[in-house]
């Protein structure tokens, strides 16, 4: 029987489109003034986006997306190890591809150390103060520790555990990644929402028994249990 | 050393422009020389508080534009010496204020060896806040012993953390202080307001001071003279303990405890 689909690795050259900014406006402004010069060069032409620089604003790679298809580009996927681009990219319909390894050769070895220290253990993240009304604190594959409160209006959101040595009067949602083990410890919680895993709860269907002293809450049975006897 | 002091709240007419005006007032007469600039750019507030509106030739965002001088620009107070008022314009609106522009203005205040700065924020988190607070060195949080009042100051005291110039220098960030006006003891008895306790409690910065509500800061406001000049009142009072705790000066609280109606007042009202 003669092969219907055949799965194979193969070696392509792609334009890459290198962006030095994260401002639309103007990355869109320096693409029409490259295409202006050669027109036709660029229709149908496949381009992987190289962001140099953090993309602060969330919607940067859906709009570059569309503008790209306007001009008749054809964006395929982004080149980065930024986790927020990434996500972005997830969200743009765009592959992801790795960076392209430093030479081996390379000196700087000041340079990969910052990398290497992501690979090891990735310990809790840390909040000094409170979390106050508005700021929203994330720790991405490890746990937060609050020193003080999550403030009404606050939120805090791990993959791994959430430790809150105040209040929780904000939002806390601890296992964002779907971590079904993670748990919510705080020294008082009378929250506006409490999620593990996706699944939540408001205040109003927390018992107030459960709002008062230490408190522990974790997910059994797809059910959020709150536990007070941690500490006897 | 001069002091650069941001007055916030996030919430409008909570007393954000009272308080700067009692508090600028109130360092002027310890003998400070001290600068009170209104940020509010279209909602000019401060020169009708302080009493100077009829003798605003040139204003705040005059002098960030390069349009007058400094001196121009500053208004002498005309029953403190040392006091000095910088007006907001009324027929411009926030985008009329430049960062550079406003730095340019403190920097050349603080050459002109003032030794405070109070910069009167305008109500809201946007860009007239944050230019407000971009350059402190302090700030004092006006907060009403309300719910959405807390929650507003709640919101800016993050982003004292994280907007200012000295968050992003990375350098000791904003001292923050609170100061809670309004505050009306008897109403925080029968459960109608939030305690001290309750918003110091939230929002955990220092307490410089409570005011207690009173009908003399809507008068003295009318007036067009800073409440705490008219020495009879417990705002005044209150005031003036606010400004010695803020020159560091250890004062008990006042004006906490509902003041006990004996029977001649209920017979005869206030």
């Amino acid at each position: 029987m003669s092969k219907v689909v055949d799965l194979k690795g193969s070696i392509l050259s792609l334009t890459v489109l290198s962006l030095f900014s994260d401002q639309i406006d103007e990355t869109k402004q320096a693409i029409a003034a490259k295409i202006d010069q050669a027109p036709d060069f660029f229709v149908g032409v496949p381009v992987v986006l190289a962001p140099q620089v953090a993309l602060s604003d969330p919607t940067f790679l859906a709009l570059l997306v569309e503008y790209l298809r306007q001009r008749q580009m054809i964006p395929i996927g982004v080149r980065t190890e930024d986790e927020g681009i990434k996500e972005q990219a997830d969200y743009a319909g765009l592959a992801v591809f790795p960076v392209e390894k430093a030479k081996k050769s390379s000196k700087q070895s000041s340079e990969v150390q910052p990398e290497t220290e992501q690979t090891g253990l990735k310990s809790a993240l840390m909040v000094k103060g409170s979390v106050r009304s508005g700021q929203q604190i994330v720790a991405k594959d490890r746990d937060v520790i609050v020193m003080g409160s999550v403030n009404p209006g606050a939120e805090v959101v791990a993959d791994g555990h959430v430790h809150v040595f105040g209040k929780v009067m904000g939002k806390v949602f601890a296992g964002a990644a779907g971590e079904t083990s993670a748990k919510i410890f705080a020294k008082q919680l009378s929250p506006e929402l409490v999620c593990i895993a996706g699944l939540y709860q408001l205040s109003e269907d927390i018992d107030p028994a459960y709002q008062k002293g230490f408190v522990e809450v974790s997910l059994q049975d797809n059910r959020l249990v709150f536990n007070t006897g941690l500490l006897g | 050393m001069s002091r650069v002091i941001v007055v916030t709240s996030g919430k409008g007419g909570v007393g954000k422009t009272t308080t700067s005006a009692s508090i600028s007032a109130g360092l002027a007469l310890k003998g400070f020389k001290v600068a009170v600039i209104d940020f509010d750019v279209g909602l000019r507030n401060l020169d009708l508080i302080m009493g100077c509106e009829r003798r605003v030739v040139y204003d705040f965002v005059n002098v960030v534009q390069g349009e007058a001088s400094l001196n121009q620009a500053l208004i002498r107070d005309k029953r403190i010496k040392n006091l000095y008022i910088l007006a907001a314009s009324q027929t411009r609106d926030k985008d009329a204020l430049t960062q550079e522009g406003v730095e340019k203005v403190i920097e050349d205040l603080k050459a002109d060896g003032f030794d405070f700065i109070i910069c009167d924020s305008p109500a809201g988190i946007e860009k007239g806040a944050q230019l407000a607070l971009y350059f402190a060195d302090e700030a004092i949080v006006v907060t009403n012993p309300e719910v959405s009042s807390v929650r507003d100051s709640d919101r800016i005291l993050g982003i004292l953390q994280a907007k200012s110039k000295r968050a992003e220098s990375g350098d000791e960030g904003i001292v923050e202080h609170l100061v809670l006006t309004r505050y009306n003891p008897s109403r925080v008895e029968s459960g109608e307001m939030l305690s001290v306790e309750d918003v110091v409690d939230l929002l955990n910065i220092p307490l410089l001071g409570v005011i207690p509500e009173s009908e003399q800061v809507l008068n003295a406001s009318n007036a067009g003279e800073p409440v705490i000049l008219d020495t009879e009142a417990d705002a005044a009072q209150a005031y003036t303990d606010v400004v010695d705790r803020f020159l560091g000066e250890e004062k008990a609280h006042r004006f906490l405890t509902a003041e006990k109606k004996g029977l001649f007042k209920k017979l005869f009202g206030k």
